[in-house]
C-alpha cells in the first residue's frame, strides 16, 4: 500500500479524534468485559482445582460418608484388619472469621506422608503443639498475611455459632501457598473437638491398587461410598459450570454491543470519506488498495482498543473475581480465591476476539468503500436510494436470522451453548429489522408530522432521508438498550418468583434451627427434646421439623429434604404438573417421594418415574409423586417424610423446627419464650422469624445477581459510548448540510435545537425498538437459558420501571450525544463549514 | 542399650509431616528439643523393684519406652533369615489429655521392622507411625499387648509365651517366642546409667534367649521357621550426653548357652565412654556384669553407605576368654534407611584362630555419620 494512502487514512483518524477514540474505548470496554469475566471465571476454577488437588493429594479413592459421616472405627478396621495402610482420615468443617469462611481440615499427620505435603517445614515444636494443644491450628501463610496474623497469634473465630479462640502455632507454606488460601489445618483430634464431632470422620482418603477398589466398594457398610476424587471434583465443577457459562455469555453480550459500535464507527468513517475515497479512485487507487486501507485502519483501532481492553480487563477481573467467589460460596461450596490467576491464554483470546470482531465489523464498510464508483460516490442521494432499495432484503435477512435462532433453540434440547447461539441469532436478526422499521416509522411520522412545525418536520424527515446512517445508529442503540432491558426483566422476574415461592413455602411463623459448621450443611442437628419443649409452649399452635441431608442415588449425590409436616405444610408445595392422585397418603407411607423441578429437569424425570436411593438397607426404589417448584437448590432436592427417612437411614435427627403460633401471638414475644424454653440445652441455635428468613434469602439472591448487574452496567456503558459516537458522527457528518441551512437563514439556536431534537427522536425510536427485543431476550433468558442452566421455571413479570428506564436510557444517551454537535453547529461559520471537505 | 535418643528424632520427624529434612538438621534440632521437654516425666534415678509380668507392659510416666526383638531364623527349606521388630512408645508430654476425641493423645508410636534374607543377600526394612488412640496403637499389660496397627506383640495369658506378628508389604512374620533363659536385669539391678547426669539412665531388662517358632511369608511362599530371639525392654526419660556420638551394640547368643550383651558408647573424640557396659548370662541367669575394660573391640572391616562408614567386622576380646572372637556378617548392607538411618543386622561369632562357629547374634551401630 502506498505511503501516501496510509498517511491519508491516519490523517483522517487524526482529524476526527472523537470518533476514533470513542471506537477504541468501545472496543476496549468490550474486550475488558470479556477478559475480566474470563479471568475471574478461570481464576475461580483454577483455585478450586488446585486446592482440590492439593487437598486430595495422591489419593486414588475416597470413602465419602452419608449424613452421619463415617464412623472412625471403619478407619481402624480398614487400616488394621483389612491392611489398607495407604489410608488417611479427614475431618472437615467451616469456620467463620467475620464474614469470611475458612475451611478447617483435620488430618492425622502420621498418616499423611503418602498423601499430601501441605505443611512444608514447620517450627520445631509446631507439630508437638498440634498434637497436644487444643484449638491449635496451622493457617495458610497467604491468608495469614492478608489477615495480619503471625505465627503464635490468637485467632478468634466462630464455629457453629460458638466463639472459639484458635492458636496459630505456625503458618502453612506448602509448595504453592496460593492453593492453601483460606485453609486452617489441624490435628484430627483438634478438628473433632472444634467441630464437636467425636467419633466421626468426613472422608477417608485411600491409595488403592487395581482390584482393591471393587472389593472395598462391595464390603463398605451401607450409606458409605467409594469415589474417585476426580469424579467428585468433576461433580463440583459441573455445579458451577452453568453459572460460569452464564457469566461468559453476559460478557459476550457486551462484546456484541461493542461489535455494533465498531461496525457503526467504521461505516461512518467510510461514509464521511466517500468524497475522498471517490477522489482517490479517480486518481487511480485500486479497489483492493482501498479495501486494504480500511481494514488496516480497523486493525489499527482494534489493536489499540484490544490492548487497552486487556489492561482494563485485568482491573475489572480483580473486582469480578470477588463477586464470582462470593456467589460460588453462597450457592455452591466454600471457595477462597483471593489471587487472580492471569492466564496468557485468556488474554490472547480476549485480544483476538477484540481485533477479530473489529475486522469483521469493518468488513462490510470496507467492501462498501472498495465498491465506490468514482462518480456516483460523490452523490449522496444515490447512496440513500440504494439503501432504501436494499431495505426489504435486509428485512428478509433479519427475519431469516430470527427464524433460524428460534429453530436452533427449539431443536437443541438442553444445550446451553445452543441456547446462547440462538439468542445471539435472534438479536442479530432483530437488529437487521431495525433499519426497515425506521424507514416505516419515518414514513408514518412524515404523515403525522405535516401538522407540526418546520423544525419537527425537518428532524423527522432527516431521519428517514439519512437512513444509511440513522438506521444503523438506531439499531445499535436498540440492541444495547434491549440487552439491558432483557437482563433486567429476567432478574426482576426471577426475584419476584423467588419471593413468591418463599412466601408460600415458608409456612411457619418462626424457625428454630441448629447452627452448622459443616461444608455439607447436613449435620448440625437439634436435640430431640427441642421440639417437645417448643410444642409445650402456650404460644405455639403446631410444630414441624425439617432437615436437609446429602445422600447417594443412582444419579450421584442428592440433597434430601426431610420434613415432618405440620397440618398446613402441604400447602407449602406447588406442583409443576398435577401430582399423583394419592400423593400425600403415599408420601406419608414412604412409598412416594417428591422431587424439585431442577432435579427432575436435570435427570429427565417426571411424575410417576422411579428413583433409586441408596439406603442403609441397600438400594430403594421410590416413585415420584409430584414435582414441586423450588428455587433453593439448582442441583435439585428430593422430598421425603421424616418417618421414611428414619426408617431407611436410621437417623431421626432434625435440624429445624418450624413453629406455627397461636392466632394473635407476636413473633417477637414467641421468640423470647422459645429461647427461654430451650435455655440450658447445650446446643447452638438460630431462631428466625419467617420475615427474617425471607429477607435473608432475598439478600442472597441479590448478592448472587450483583455480578449480573455489574455486567449489565458494563454493557450499558459500551452501548452508551456506541450511541454517543454513532450519533455524534452522524451529526458531524452533516456539517455541510447544516451549513446550507445556516446559509439559508436558520439561526444557530434553531440549528442546535434541530440537532438535539433529531438525536432525541432517534433515541426515542431506538428505545421503542428495544422494547420488543428486550422482552424477547428476557423470554429466551428465562425460558431457555435459565432453564437449561439451572432447571427452574420463572414467571415472567414485566417491570414497568424497567421499560421506562430503557426508554430513558435511549433518549438521554441520544440527547447527550447530540450536545456536542449542537454546540459545534451553532459556532461554525457557514462559509467555513461549506468549504469543509 | 542406648536406643533412647531416637525419640527426639521422631518428634522432629513429625514436624516434617512426612517431609523429612536432611538428617543432620534433624539431629541439631533434636538436641535443642531433647533437653527442653523432659520436665514432668518420671526419671530413672534409683534401682527399682521389677514386677513381672506387669513390667512387660507400658510405663507411660516415662518419656520413651521400647519392646525390641531381634533374632536369627532357620527356614524349613534350609535358608537363613534374620529379623528385627521394634515398637517404640514416645510420650510428647507426661500428662494424658482429656478429650472427647479418641484421637487426642500424648503418646506416639513408632515401629521398625526388617528382614534379612541371608542367602539372597537382601535386606528390607519398614517403618510405621501412629498415635496411641482411636485403636491405632497402644500397650496394655495383663495380659500384655503392644501394637502399632497390625504389628503386634502379645503374651498369651499366663503361659509366658510371646507372640509376634509383623505383616509388611514384603513379608509377613508370625512367631511364637518361648523364653529359654530367665529375665536379666541389666546395669545396676535394671538401672542402666547412660551418661553422668543423674537420671540420664534407663530401666533395662532383657530376655536374652527365646526359642522362636513360626511362619514367614515371603515372596509368595510361606515357610516354617525356627531359631532364637532376643528381647530387650527399656524405658527412660534420658538422652545422649553432649559428648556422646553413637554406639555399637552387640547381642550374641553362643552355642555353649552363654549370652553376651555389650554396648560400647563412643564419644565425639573417638574414645570409648567409660559408661559402656554389658552382661554375660546363661540359662540360669546373670553370670557377670561387663565393664568396658573387660572387653576390647577392634574394627576389622568397613562397609560404606554414602557418608557413613560402618565397621561390619570386629575382633572381640573378652576378659577370661582364651581366644579372641571374630564378629562378622554374611550381609554387609543391613542398613536401616528409615526416618533415622542406622545399621542393624544379623552377625555370626567365630573363633578367630580356628574359624569355628561359636554362635549368632545381632549388631546395631549408630552415629556413623
Amino acid at each position: 500500500m502506498s505511503r501516501l494512502l496510509l498517511i491519508s487514512a491516519l490523517r483522517h483518524l487524526h482529524r476526527h479524534p472523537w470518533q476514533s477514540w470513542l471506537s477504541i474505548l468501545g472496543i476496549a470496554l468490550g474486550v475488558a468485559v470479556i477478559v475480566g469475566v474470563d479471568l475471574a471465571n478461570q481464576s475461580a476454577r483454577q483455585a478450586f482445582l488446585l486446592s482440590a488437588e492439593s487437598l486430595t493429594g495422591k489419593a486414588t479413592h475416597q470413602i465419602i460418608g452419608g449424613p452421619a459421616g463415617i464412623p472412625e472405627d471403619l478407619y481402624r478396621e480398614l487400616r488394621i484388619e483389612q491392611g489398607l495402610r495407604q489410608a488417611a482420615p479427614i475431618v472437615e468443617g467451616l469456620v467463620k472469621l467475620g464474614a469470611e469462611n475458612l475451611q478447617l481440615i483435620g488430618v492425622d499427620p502420621l498418616a499423611e506422608e503418602n498423601f499430601r505435603h501441605l505443611s512444608g517445614e514447620l517450627a520445631a515444636d509446631a507439630a508437638r503443639r498440634l498434637f497436644l494443644e487444643p484449638a491449635s491450628v496451622l493457617l495458610s501463610s497467604i491468608t495469614a498475611s492478608r489477615l495480619g496474623v503471625a505465627a503464635d497469634d490468637n485467632l478468634t473465630v466462630t464455629i457453629a455459632g460458638r466463639e472459639v479462640t484458635l492458636q496459630v502455632v505456625d503458618l502453612l507454606e506448602g509448595d504453592n501457598p496460593a492453593v492453601l488460601e483460606g485453609l486452617l489445618l489441624a490435628d484430627i483430634s483438634t478438628a473433632q473437638e472444634l467441630l464437636d464431632s467425636p467419633g466421626r470422620l468426613d472422608r477417608i482418603d485411600l491409595i488403592l491398587q487395581p482390584g482393591q477398589a471393587e472389593r472395598l466398594a462391595d464390603t463398605l457398610p451401607p450409606g458409605l461410598h467409594l469415589e474417585v476424587p476426580a469424579s467428585r471434583t468433576r461433580v463440583m465443577m459441573e455445579m458451577i459450570d452453568a453459572f460460569q457459562i452464564n457469566l461468559a455469555a453476559m460478557s459476550l453480550l457486551a462484546m456484541l454491543v461493542g461489535a455494533f459500535l465498531i461496525y457503526n464507527t467504521m461505516t461512518f468513517s467510510v461514509l464521511r470519506r466517500r468524497q475522498l475515497l471517490a477522489t482517490l479512485r479517480l486518481l487511480g487507487v485500486t479497489r483492493q488498495a482501498l479495501f486494504r486501507l480500511l481494514l488496516l485502519e480497523a486493525a489499527l483501532m482494534g489493536l489499540v482498543g484490544a490492548g487497552a481492553g486487556l489492561v482494563l480487563g485485568i482491573f475489572t477481573a480483580q473486582y469480578l473475581v470477588e463477586l464470582v467467589t462470593r456467589t460460588i460460596n453462597d450457592l455452591y461450596f466454600v471457595l477462597t480465591v483471593k489471587q487472580l490467576i492471569i492466564q496468557p491464554v485468556v488474554l490472547l483470546k480476549g485480544f483476538l476476539v477484540g481485533v477479530g470482531v473489529t475486522l469483521l465489523a469493518a468488513l462490510a464498510p470496507a467492501i462498501e468503500a472498495a465498491g465506490t464508483v468514482p462518480v456516483s460516490a460523490l452523490r449522496r442521494s444515490q447512496l440513500e436510494q440504494r439503501v432504501h432499495r436494499g431495505l426489504p432484503w435486509v428485512g428478509l435477512l433479519g427475519i431469516a436470522a430470527l427464524l433460524l435462532g428460534w429453530l436452533l433453540i427449539a431443536v437443541s434440547g438442553n444445550s446451553l451453548l445452543a441456547g446462547f447461539s440462538g439468542l445471539f441469532l435472534i438479536i442479530s436478526g432483530y437488529s437487521l429489522l431495525v433499519p426497515p422499521g425506521v424507514a416505516l416509522l419515518s414514513r408514518l411520522s412524515n404523515r403525522t408530522g405535516k401538522r407540526r412545525g418546520l423544525l419537527v418536520r425537518f428532524a423527522l424527515r432527516g431521519i428517514g432521508a439519512n437512513l444509511s446512517r440513522t438506521g444503523l445508529s438506531i439499531a445499535s442503540l436498540s440492541v444495547a438498550v434491549a440487552a439491558t432491558l432483557g437482563v433486567s426483566i429476567m432478574i426482576s422476574s426471577f426475584r419476584a418468583t423467588v419471593a413468591d415461592w418463599l412466601a408460600y413455602t415458608l409456612r411457619s411463623d418462626i424457625y428454630v434451627s441448629a447452627v452448622s459448621s459443616r461444608a455439607s450443611s447436613s449435620d448440625a442437628t437439634l436435640l430431640p427434646e427441642t421440639r417437645q419443649r417448643i410444642q409445650a409452649l402456650p404460644e405455639v399452635a403446631e410444630t414441624s421439623t425439617g432437615r436437609r441431608v446429602t445422600i447417594q442415588s443412582r444419579h450421584g449425590p442428592v440433597d434430601l429434604l426431610v420434613l415432618d409436616f405440620a397440618s398446613n405444610t402441604h400447602e407449602g408445595f406447588k406442583f409443576l404438573e398435577p401430582p399423583l392422585a394419592d400423593l400425600w397418603a403415599g408420601y406419608q407411607r414412604g412409598e412416594l417421594l417428591l422431587t424439585s423441578e431442577p432435579y427432575a429437569y436435570r435427570h429427565g424425570l417426571r411424575t410417576g418415574d422411579p428413583i433409586i436411593l441408596d439406603t442403609l438397607e441397600g438400594p430403594l426404589s421410590l416413585t415420584i409423586g409430584g414435582v414441586f417448584y423450588d428455587y433453593g437448590s439448582d442441583q435439585g432436592l428430593i422430598g421425603l417424610p421424616a418417618s421414611a427417612y428414619t426408617r431407611y437411614w436410621g437417623d431421626a435427627a432434625f435440624a429445624t423446627v418450624g413453629v406455627i403460633l397461636q392466632p394473635g401471638v407476636e413473633p417477637a414475644a414467641a421468640t423470647s419464650a422459645i429461647r427461654q424454653a430451650l435455655e440450658g440445652f447445650d446446643q447452638d441455635l438460630r431462631i428466625r422469624s419467617n420475615r427474617e428468613i425471607r429477607d435473608y434469602s432475598i439478600g442472597i439472591f441479590d448478592r448472587t445477581f450483583a455480578i449480573t448487574q455489574v455486567l449489565r452496567l458494563l454493557a450499558v456503558g459500551v452501548a452508551f459510548i456506541g450511541v454517543l459516537s454513532a450519533l455524534m458522527a452522524l451529526q458531524l457528518e452533516r456539517t455541510r448540510e447544516q451549513a446550507v441551512l445556516r446559509a439559508t437563514g436558520f439561526t444557530p439556536g434553531q440549528l442546535s435545537r434541530l440537532t438535539l431534537l433529531q438525536t432525541s427522536l432517534m433515541g426515542l425510536y431506538a428505545g421503542l425498538f428495544s422494547l420488543p427485543l428486550g422482552w424477547l431476550m428476557s423470554e429466551v433468558l428465562i425460558e431457555v437459558i435459565n432453564r437449561r442452566a439451572f432447571g427452574w421455571s420463572i414467571t415472567t413479570q414485566l417491570p414497568v420501571n424497567a421499560v421506562f428506564e430503557a426508554l430513558l436510557l435511549a433518549v438521554v444517551a441520544a440527547l447527550l450525544a447530540g450536545l456536542y454537535p449542537a454546540w459545534r453547529m451553532s459556532r461554525v461559520s457557514p462559509a467555513l463549514a461549506l468549504r469543509e471537505e | 542399650m542406648p536406643r533412647f535418643a531416637w525419640f527426639i528424632v521422631l518428634i522432629l520427624l513429625l514436624s516434617g509431616c512426612g517431609n523429612p529434612a536432611p538428617e543432620t538438621e534433624q539431629f541439631q534440632v533434636a538436641e535443642a528439643l531433647g533437653g527442653a521437654s523432659d520436665a514432668g516425666f518420671a526419671r530413672a534415678t534409683n534401682p527399682r523393684e521389677f514386677l513381672f509380668p506387669q513390667d512387660h507392659g507400658p510405663h507411660p510416666e516415662f518419656r520413651n519406652e521400647w519392646w525390641y526383638l531381634t533374632g536369627n531364623l532357620h527356614a524349613e527349606d534350609g535358608r537363613d533369615f534374620a529379623y528385627q521388630a521394634t515398637l517404640f512408645r514416645i510420650a510428647l508430654q507426661p500428662e494424658p489429655i482429656d478429650s472427647p476425641s479418641a484421637w487426642r493423645s500424648n503418646q506416639i508410636w513408632m515401629g521398625h521392622a526388617a528382614l534379612s534374607d541371608l542367602q539372597a543377600g537382601k535386606h528390607t526394612a519398614f517403618e510405621r507411625f501412629a498415635r496411641q488412640g482411636a485403636g491405632l496403637a497402644g500397650a496394655e499389660s495383663l495380659p500384655l499387648r503392644v501394637w502399632l496397627e497390625d504389628w503386634q506383640l502379645q503374651q498369651a495369658g499366663g503361659t509366658g509365651v510371646w507372640k509376634l506378628q509383623i505383616p509388611t508389604e514384603e513379608f509377613d512374620l508370625r512367631l511364637e517366642l518361648k523364653p529359654a533363659s530367665p529375665i536379666i536385669l541389666q546395669g545396676d539391678n535394671g538401672l542402666s546409667q547412660k551418661s553422668r547426669t543423674p537420671g540420664n539412665a534407663s530401666y533395662y531388662y532383657s530376655i536374652p534367649r527365646l526359642t522362636a517358632n513360626g511362619a514367614l511369608s515371603y515372596r509368595g511362599e510361606t515357610l516354617r521357621v525356627n531359631g532364637q530371639s532376643w528381647l530387650d525392654r527399656e524405658w527412660s526419660t534420658s538422652a545422649l550426653g553432649p559428648d556422646q556420638q553413637g554406639w555399637d551394640w552387640f547381642s550374641l547368643q553362643l552355642n555353649d548357652g552363654r549370652n553376651l550383651m555389650f554396648y560400647q558408647l563412643r564419644r565425639k573424640d573417638g574414645s570409648v565412654d567409660p559408661l559402656s557396659a554389658g552382661s554375660l548370662s546363661d540359662e540360669r541367669g546373670l553370670r557377670q556384669h561387663l565393664r568396658p575394660e573387660m572387653i576390647r573391640l577392634t574394627p576389622l572391616k568397613y562397609w560404606v553407605s554414602g557418608n557413613r562408614r560402618y565397621p561390619i567386622e570386629w575382633r572381640l576380646e573378652l576378659e577370661g576368654e582364651p581366644h579372641p572372637w571374630r564378629v562378622s556378617t554374611r550381609l554387609a548392607d543391613q542398613e536401616m534407611r528409615l526416618s533415622v538411618t542406622y545399621w542393624e543386622g544379623a552377625v555370626e561369632v567365630r573363633q578367630e584362630s580356628s574359624g569355628d562357629l561359636l554362635g549368632k547374634g545381632y549388631l546395631e551401630m549408630t552415629g556413623y555419620d
